[in-house]
């Protein structure tokens, strides 16, 4: 087939013009200025409340630093997202390969089930997971017959906000894994089958290593949507009871918003975005190493 | 025999799977027809004892919910809307033409993604603030005319597109805009589709922007109204109930009469991603 080299007509060429000269400007506005006054904000002390902009230096990285919170924080989001995109991952695999197989029928209905948590506004489903935490009127303590303050004790406010979030998502995870099995060749798993591979050999040596794109987009995503959750702290725990479930996005929301030290709101984020970066590129050298 | 059993113990696993996925939504339903007392009483009934719709009547009375579910799906639609063309436009563009500077585009576009909505809020909110647009839809909608997801998922699409099509349409007189508007829209319907409802969600349960931008009660959206209602009535739960039912149904509603066209969409463009 032969590759069009350079645009020929005049509109082509307007067209290329126009799109590109409409997202350089965009982009400008909404990402790279933004990201600048980020930068040289979070060397100040910045309260747009108030009007303050005076210059501080690295003061407000040395607070991020010296933070307990920060830490906890960060340590919480450490936690929080890996049983999050782990459980993502292992659910989503094993259902649609449960899915995928033969011994299933009605897999369309189960795909549109799975999928719907994943489709309905996270704010919303937060409240109702929050009621149905409640000690008195919760659905979870009438079904289990457990006497369980979930949210408000520090051994399990963590793990409910995190049962809510996996719920949540992992349809996701199914919709795509699924999609993964289907696209791929149907003659490996036979000629597997007719080899004596046993079932769990087919899916470890074939389909797993197969599917190594699906699971690496899965995860990346998953990094960088849990590493930024705060909706569900927000509306659920608020952080607590005590600090036990601050997400470092929830701290800088809180910061931010709630406190207006945009200066230190700032640094924040410059050290998480440093630290989720370093998480992407580390799930892709992880995926990339294990199968090479 | 062995298979018989797998697949009996496959297919309950799965239904109760099912079953569990779908209990928060079932009791939310069942419970906003509940009235508070029967809420909070000891014993209780998965489907409502007295069928009330108290909770949906009464939810106007404080909050003007009809009014923020009014701004939120015009919010939803108008955004959804603008990003479904200029994602295609630009997914085809950087797709289909060969020019300088083409995979730098693309490379900075992939890179915002990765960029936590931490970091840039604080001065988006700042530059809002300082060119006057505060309390006003254009903070809201301008800032989102462009989406780094929406123009990744419908490059990978567009580039399954024959470039012989292309080809023969030029030949036949076609302009560009002709092509995009006729050909290249058509064409990706399902890219389109599962890129409107992701955006329409994200438009819908977006909390923190609207919440910061918008100071008047009566411009403010659904997802804000909701934690507003919580703040002040946080003993109403029946309210509650009714409030997340009416943020909850439409989209699962929208997501059920497109289900096909738009699972097919998201998995075309993560398989090729």
């Amino acid at each position: 087939m032969f590759k069009r080299k350079k645009l020929q007509s005049k509109s082509e060429v307007l067209l290329r013009n126009i799109v590109v000269t409409a997202i350089v400007i965009f982009n400008v506005c909404f990402v790279i200025l933004p990201i600048g006054i980020a930068f040289v904000g979070s060397f100040h002390q910045w309260n747009p409340l108030k009007g303050t902009y005076n210059f501080l230096g690295f003061e407000n990285y040395k607070n991020v630093f010296t933070n307990k919170l920060f830490w906890r924080s960060m340590g919480n989001t450490v936690i929080f997202t890996s049983f999050a995109v782990t459980f993502r991952v292992v659910l989503g695999l094993a259902i649609a390969s449960a899915l995928y197989s033969s011994l299933i029928k009605h897999k369309v209905f189960y795909r549109t089930i799975f999928y719907m948590p994943t489709v309905t506004p996270l704010i919303a489903v937060a409240f109702v997971w929050k009621i149905m935490y409640n000690p008195q009127i919760g659905l979870i303590n009438k079904l289990t017959g457990l006497n369980i303050n979930w949210l408000f004790d520090g051994r399990y406010a963590l793990a409910s906000v995190l049962l809510m979030t996996i719920w949540k998502d992992f349809g996701y995870a199914v919709v795509l894994f699924l999609a993964g099995l289907y696209s791929l060749p149907k003659d490996c798993f036979e000629a597997a089958k007719i080899d004596g591979a046993s079932s769990w050999q087919v899916f470890r040596f074939i389909t797993l290593p197969l599917l190594k794109q699906n699971t690496l987009f899965v995860v990346v995503t998953s990094i960088i949507t849990y590493m930024q959750s705060y909706v569900q702290i927000m509306v659920m725990t608020e952080g607590g009871p005590g600090t036990k479930t601050y997400l470092s996005t929830y701290l800088i929301y809180n910061e931010a918003f709630e406190k207006y030290n945009f200066g230190y709101a700032s640094a924040i984020s410059f050290t998480m975005f440093v630290i989720i970066a370093f998480f992407s590129a580390l799930s892709f050298r992880i995926t990339n190493v294990k199968e090479a | 025999m062995k298979v018989k059993v797998s697949k009996f113990i496959l297919n309950m696993a799965l239904l109760l799977l099912g079953i569990l996925t779908l209990i928060p939504f079932i009791w939310m339903f069942f419970s906003s027809f509940k009235s508070n007392a029967e809420i909070k009483s000891l014993y209780q009934t998965f489907l409502p004892k007295e069928f009330t719709l108290e909770n949906y009547i009464t939810m106007n009375d404080n909050f003007n919910f009809v009014r923020f579910f009014g701004n939120s799906l015009f919010l939803s639609i108008t955004v959804t809307f603008i990003i479904s063309c200029t994602s295609t436009i630009a997914g085809f563009v950087l797709s289909k033409y060969q020019f300088k500077g083409r995979n730098l585009i693309f490379s900075f576009i992939m890179g915002t993604m990765m960029i936590p909505w931490a970091v840039t809020i604080i001065p988006k909110y700042s530059i809002i603030r300082s060119i006057g647009w505060m309390d006003s839809y254009a903070a809201i909608i301008v800032p989102v005319l462009f989406s780094g997801f929406g123009i990744f998922m419908l490059r990978q699409y567009c580039m399954g597109i024959p470039d012989e099509l292309l080809e023969a349409a030029r030949i036949d007189g076609a302009n560009e805009f002709y092509i995009v508007g006729n050909i290249v829209f058509p064409l990706c319907r399902n890219a389109i589709s599962s890129i409107a409802i992701f955006q329409f969600l994200w438009m819908w349960e977006d909390y923190l922007w609207p919440f910061i931008v918008i100071n008047s009660e009566e411009k403010q959206v659904l997802a804000v109204g909701l934690k507003m209602f919580s703040g002040r009535f946080s003993t109403n739960y029946g309210g509650l109930f009714a409030a997340t039912a009416v943020s909850i149904i439409p989209v699962i509603a929208v997501y059920l009469i497109f289900q096909n066209r738009f699972v097919d969409g998201i998995t075309a463009s993560a398989v090729k991603g």
